[in-house]
């Protein structure tokens, strides 16, 4: 794990960098939504978390674009998984059958 | 991700007594039934191939359980098959008509030369307003590949380790594939949103 860390900590630093201007704004949204991913799949190493969220708490841009992130996600998920297909009854015991259980 | 040899795979393999497959197989297997069944349909769009790739994953499962070992990810090990199974011998027999060569799409998502510069605009109300139906509508309109990452990571709660091991991709891959699907998907979702003229 700490090896997997280790790449996206590296890769975090690369993109971060490239998502902001010498003035430190925001000038690239579609880079800033995959570090935003990787922060809200619980995937980003501390360093990296406590960086974004330092940003996310000074620029407004940021913050805004985070949010939005993080509400489409969840809303995605939640009606994704309400909308679950129906397993057949029958299922679960043609398994058992078939494996001779 | 290393590659396990023969020997290391030899050498972990187990040797469970028939008392102990069937605790193996109720306890551990069958639990995943549901979320096995929903992952098979949401890749066959069909409730009898879901069913037939369910089947066969069960079966494979409990044929090669001695290479399963107690206690570790069984989900994550039925999931591998199951999206095994799908690639190898559905898609060779399914009964929809496949229009798109995937590897040739997996090809082109993958290179350098694809164009990240993704502008769709699509807001929080207008997803708060679709019903599951629209949305499920917009990920099954995304190829394979990239649908199967939406599924593992955001319905079914796999850690990108986990879904490298599925899918046999580096963790880094995994990561650029699940932006470049949700940009997909969000790009459909903005386009029935247009139609529909959900953004007046």
């Amino acid at each position: 794990m700490s090896e997997t860390m280790s790449e996206f900590s590296a890769w975090f630093k690369d993109t971060f960098k490239k998502c902001y201007c010498e003035q430190g704004n925001l000038i690239d949204e579609n880079q800033f939504a995959e570090i935003v991913q990787l922060v809200l799949d619980n995937e980003a190493d501390e360093e990296s978390r406590s960086i974004f969220e330092q940003k996310i708490r000074t620029c407004v841009k940021s913050n805004m674009s985070y949010e939005k992130e993080k509400s489409i996600k969840l809303e995605i998920k939640k009606k994704l998984c309400e909308h679950r297909a129906e397993m057949p009854n029958n299922l679960v015991s043609t398994i058992r059958k078939s494996v001779d259980l | 991700m290393s590659e396990e040899t023969e020997q290391e795979q030899q050498a972990r393999r187990q040797d469970y007594s028939e008392k102990e497959k069937t605790e193996i197989f109720d306890g551990e297997f069958m639990p995943h039934v549901d979320s096995m069944y929903n992952f098979a349909f949401r890749l066959a769009f069909d409730e009898d191939d879901a069913k037939d790739l369910v089947q066969d994953t069960y079966l494979k499962a409990f044929r090669f359980i001695n290479s399963f070992e107690r206690g570790t990810n069984a989900k994550a090990w039925l999931f591998r098959i199951l999206k095994n199974s799908f690639i190898n011998e559905y898609r060779k027999k399914s009964k929809q008509p496949n229009k798109v060569d995937y590897n040739e799409v997996e090809q082109y998502y993958n290179s350098d030369d694809v164009d990240e510069s993704f502008t769709t605009d699509l807001r929080v109300e207008t997803v708060q307003h679709m019903i599951g139906d629209e949305i499920s509508g917009a990920l099954n309109g995304i190829p394979v590949d990239f649908r199967t990452v939406i599924i593992l990571s955001d319905l079914e709660g796999f850690t990108y380790e986990e879904m490298s091991k599925i899918l046999d991709i580096p963790i880094g891959t995994v990561r650029s594939r699940l932006h470049r699907a949700r940009n997909m998907m969000k790009d459909k979702l903005a386009s029935y949103a247009k139609e529909m003229g959900y953004n007046k």
